[in-house]
């Protein structure tokens, strides 16, 4: 990141959720990807790590424990409190993203000269947050089920049964997939961020970066110190 | 003088044939009804000619297994033998030796036997005088013949053997069903708590896999090939790959001695009984484990739902990958081509 970082652009708050979340999903990744792979050496090396096959399940409810909270922490969050219900308004989805959307992609061809003027959040934040919120949604409850099987035994039919344990590691494949992707790229070996944006963990960024890749945020910053 | 004798006598012996030598023996032990009594029991003393004729041992002399009987008639009770005095490795009457004998003193019946219990020993199976080849289907070892040969002590187990699908095929001549020994080894049977038995919880899968993996045999009779696969990719299969015995195996759901089809009633796997059977592990499960398919593999068609249900995440991931991949390309262009301006 270019400039001295003198902006703090996240609160204590969002950084501790963010933090959570980071740990939370990490974990429930490398110990939900070891029973996927579990016939593969990677997944047998994961068991390994984990101390075997009835540790890594714990592990895996461990850390489920921690996202529910972290999940529920969330809800409060943007429920009651006051930055949290405006952090979440920045969140919605306008018309502007459409419009934004398209506009980058002709912008990157060169088709039209001024950059697309991205508020807090643009496009590209709004679908991370809210994908990441459905598969939270969907990756809770399809786990509820599992983890208290012999409850849900009774209460579903087995070929719901079914669905459920090949949503639950579907759905967290495609979780990995889109983090990964999209934090190696978005926040590491993008050049505006190379090698890493470190907002995540002091919630500081430079005036330039500010300017150049949130300009309405900026904007609105200025109005604010005037 | 004895040494005389002996040698008079095996001189006399091998300058006849074998039937004509061994006919002295047949003069009293060729009658049916030739006997003594031994500490007051009756002891039948009568072997059959035509039965020993037929026998692996036909070309042998009674006298070189009873070496000890050198005058005929005896006047000794002869020692007791056993195989063993031949079938041992490096033998020099040719008598063939495999590794059964090392490995009976290691099964559960040798282990017995040696702790001075009740136990077959080679001859309660193998019959003494009329041992046939495997192949031959008066054989007791013969695969036909299998669950009476064990059931003379295994009674009870003989009796729900024959009443289950394996039971009922073998009867109706199908030799590819399992009989006793097919799961349970026969010299080397060990007890399911041994780390090395077929019956073992984690081995469980490879037992029934041998036939039930095996496209040939089942395709024959219309048995579904795929369980065993889909198993193995299921939670429980997993999990006892790993080394989790409380999780189910095949039998745990399917039975052992007493299996039956799925469409039997009495089979613990026909629907009406299956919340039962899954009840013995998770307690209170209800009839709606009946409602859905059994060993379904996601990625074939007969998985109903779940197949559709995979295949759409499948594609769906696919797509994702290659969307971020498509917008990672078109940022980096953009800035390649804003920077060559510049």
């Amino acid at each position: 990141m270019k400039g001295k970082r003198n902006i703090l652009r996240f609160s204590l708050n969002w950084r501790i959720q963010h933090f959570l979340l980071m740990v939370s999903v990490f974990l429930l990744i490398i110990s939900g990807i070891a029973l996927r792979f579990s016939d593969s050496w990677f997944g047998k090396f994961l068991i390994f790590l984990e101390g075997g096959f009835e540790a890594r399940g714990a592990l895996h409810r461990l850390s489920a424990f921690l996202l529910i909270f972290t999940a529920l922490y969330h809800l409060i969050y943007i429920i009651f409190t006051k930055e949290g219900r405006k952090e979440f308004k920045s969140f919605l989805f306008e018309k502007d993203d459409f419009s934004n959307y398209f506009k980058t992609i002709l912008y990157n061809f060169g088709k039209i000269e001024e950059k697309p003027k991205i508020k807090r959040y643009g496009f590209k934040e709004k679908l991370q947050y809210w994908v990441f919120f459905l598969f939270v949604f969907l990756m809770i409850i399809t786990g509820i089920v599992m983890w208290w099987h012999n409850y849900f035994l009774v209460l579903i039919p087995k070929w719901l049964f079914d669905l459920v344990y090949g949503i639950h590691g579907w759905g967290g494949t495609l979780i990995l997939i889109f983090i990964v992707f999209w934090h190696i790229y978005e926040i590491h070996l993008t050049p505006s961020n190379f090698p890493i944006n470190l907002s995540f963990w002091d919630g500081y960024v430079s005036e330039e970066w500010l300017k150049e890749e949130h300009f309405l945020e900026y904007e609105e910053m200025k109005k604010g110190e005037e | 003088m004895k040494k005389l004798l002996t040698l008079i006598f095996i001189f006399n012996l091998y300058s006849q044939d074998i039937v004509t030598k061994n006919r002295r023996c047949f003069l009293c032990h060729g009658k049916e009804d030739y006997k003594i009594i031994e500490d007051g029991i009756e002891r039948p003393l009568f072997v059959s000619p035509s039965e020993y004729y037929q026998s692996v041992h036909k070309d042998m002399l009674c006298t070189q297994c009873h070496y000890d009987v050198i005058t005929i008639p005896h006047l000794r009770k002869p020692k007791k033998i056993h195989c063993l005095q031949c079938h041992y490795a490096g033998n020099v009457v040719g008598a063939p030796v495999k590794e059964m004998p090392e490995k009976y003193k290691e099964s559960v019946h040798g282990r017995a036997k040696e702790k001075g219990k009740i136990a077959p020993d080679c001859i309660d199976c193998h019959t003494t005088h009329s041992i046939r080849h495997p192949g031959d289907s008066l054989s007791t070892i013969n695969k036909k013949n299998i669950p009476n040969t064990c059931g003379k002590c295994h009674k009870l187990v003989k009796e729900e053997y024959i009443k289950s699908i394996h039971g009922k095929a073998l009867l109706k001549g199908v030799l590819e069903t399992a009989v006793c020994n097919d799961c349970h080894k026969e010299h080397d049977i060990l007890p399911p708590e041994d780390p090395r038995s077929t019956l073992n919880p984690k081995n469980v899968i490879r037992t029934c896999e041998k036939c039930h993996a095996d496209i040939t045999i089942m395709k024959k009779y219309g048995i579904p090939v795929k369980q065993v696969e889909a198993f193995k990719e299921s939670f429980h299969g997993i999990a006892l790959e790993y080394g989790v015995v409380k999780a189910a195996n095949c039998v745990s759901c399917h039975g052992y001695h007493d299996i039956l089809p799925s469409t039997d009633p009495k089979s613990p796997i026909h629907p009406k009984n299956l919340a039962a059977t899954c009840g013995k592990c998770h307690p209170g499960a209800s009839q709606n484990v009946a409602k859905g398919k059994y060993h379904i593999i996601p990625e074939e068609k007969e998985a109903g739902i779940v197949y559709y249900v995979y295949n759409f995440f499948k594609w769906f991931t696919f797509l994702v990958i290659f969307g971020l991949i498509v917008h990672i390309i078109l940022d980096l262009t953009g800035r390649g081509i804003r920077k060559f301006k510049k």
